[in-house]
């Protein structure tokens, strides 16, 4: 079996995606979980305030989450579009 | 593998030109609208003073999105609720479509999610503009130096596409990883739990996600 230009093409591709999801992963864990803690310490702190905090919260986590969407994204071009 | 990413298209020949419709993404729309109207007649059908259960939990989450709303636009805020809580209502029902078998949802085409949020941009800014006058509204792109001009008409774009983008990765990521670990698993008892947290759960999160968002963005730009 021969291997011809688009198969390496295709090969990089899927590596690409691979290393493009791999890496873009590690911000946003951080990141979320940096605020899924900060929350954590001021609900003990102040648990009246409980519903603010998830609340804001989970609009800071979407917010850092976008840069694991764009490497999603990304990756989704790498294997189906190229 | 490939149909996931497949959307049905109609391709429609206008005067020589060729219009691409999505069928699929325009159905299922349609169908999500139709679903909320018929929610929210049923709710109000005979509004009681004793509300039914079916009234009460329709209102409690109107009331809730009334409260955000008030609280970070103010007095501006009357006029704004019933937007960012359509915005909401439609993305929730969006997402939640998917779930069930043979529909799939409109959020999981760019299209559907750039339009939404071209909607809050523009909204956005003529907000800004009503509020402030030209004058100021054109003043905050010179700020804090005038040769950061370019750098702020970049930065009021890429929250469109921030927006839309994540909205549609999480919707067409959740369906994809459903779909390749249903088949690894040969479609035995783990797809429920799938749907229930990629459909169901991160569906309401972005829905929420992408109101608050918007709210956001107005309440920045009729800041002073």
């Amino acid at each position: 079996m021969d291997i011809t230009g688009a198969d390496l093409v295709r090969a990089a591709a899927l590596l690409g995606a691979g290393i493009a999801m791999g890496f873009g992963a590690i911000g946003p864990g951080i990141g979320e979980g940096f605020a899924a803690g900060k929350a954590c310490e001021g609900i003990a702190r102040a648990p009246e305030h409980a519903n603010l905090l998830t609340r804001t919260m989970l609009v800071g986590q979407a917010v850092s989450e976008s840069t694991g969407i764009y490497a999603l994204v990304v990756a989704l071009l790498l294997i189906f579009v190229v | 593998m490939e149909e996931i990413l497949s959307i049905p298209h109609w391709v429609v020949t206008v005067d020589g030109r060729t219009v691409t419709l999505n069928a699929a993404t325009l159905a299922m729309s349609w169908l999500v609208m139709v679903l909320l109207l018929v929610v929210g007649v049923w709710a109000a059908r005979r509004p009681g003073l004793v509300p039914s259960p079916f009234q009460a939990a329709v209102e409690s989450v109107i009331e809730a999105f009334r409260d955000l709303v008030d609280e970070s636009l103010g007095k501006l805020g009357p006029r704004y609720f019933a937007f960012i809580a359509t915005l909401f209502l439609f993305i929730l029902v969006s997402n939640w479509i998917g779930v069930v078998p043979l529909l799939q949802e409109p959020t999981r085409d760019l299209n559907t999610t750039l339009g939404l949020g071209l909607i809050g941009f523009v909204v956005a800014h003529v907000t800004a503009l009503r509020v402030k006058g030209w004058k100021a509204y054109a003043k905050e792109y010179f700020q804090p130096f005038f040769f950061m001009f370019p750098l702020n008409v970049i930065g009021e774009l890429a929250k469109v596409v921030s927006i839309s983008f994540r909205l549609y990765g999480n919707i067409m990521g959740g369906a994809i990883i459903i779909a390749v670990v249903s088949r690894l698993v040969h479609y035995v008892l783990l797809p429920p739990f799938l749907y229930a947290f990629f459909g169901l759960f991160v569906g309401t999160v972005q829905a929420f996600v992408f109101a608050m968002l918007t709210l956001t963005y107005i309440s920045v730009a009729i800041q002073e």
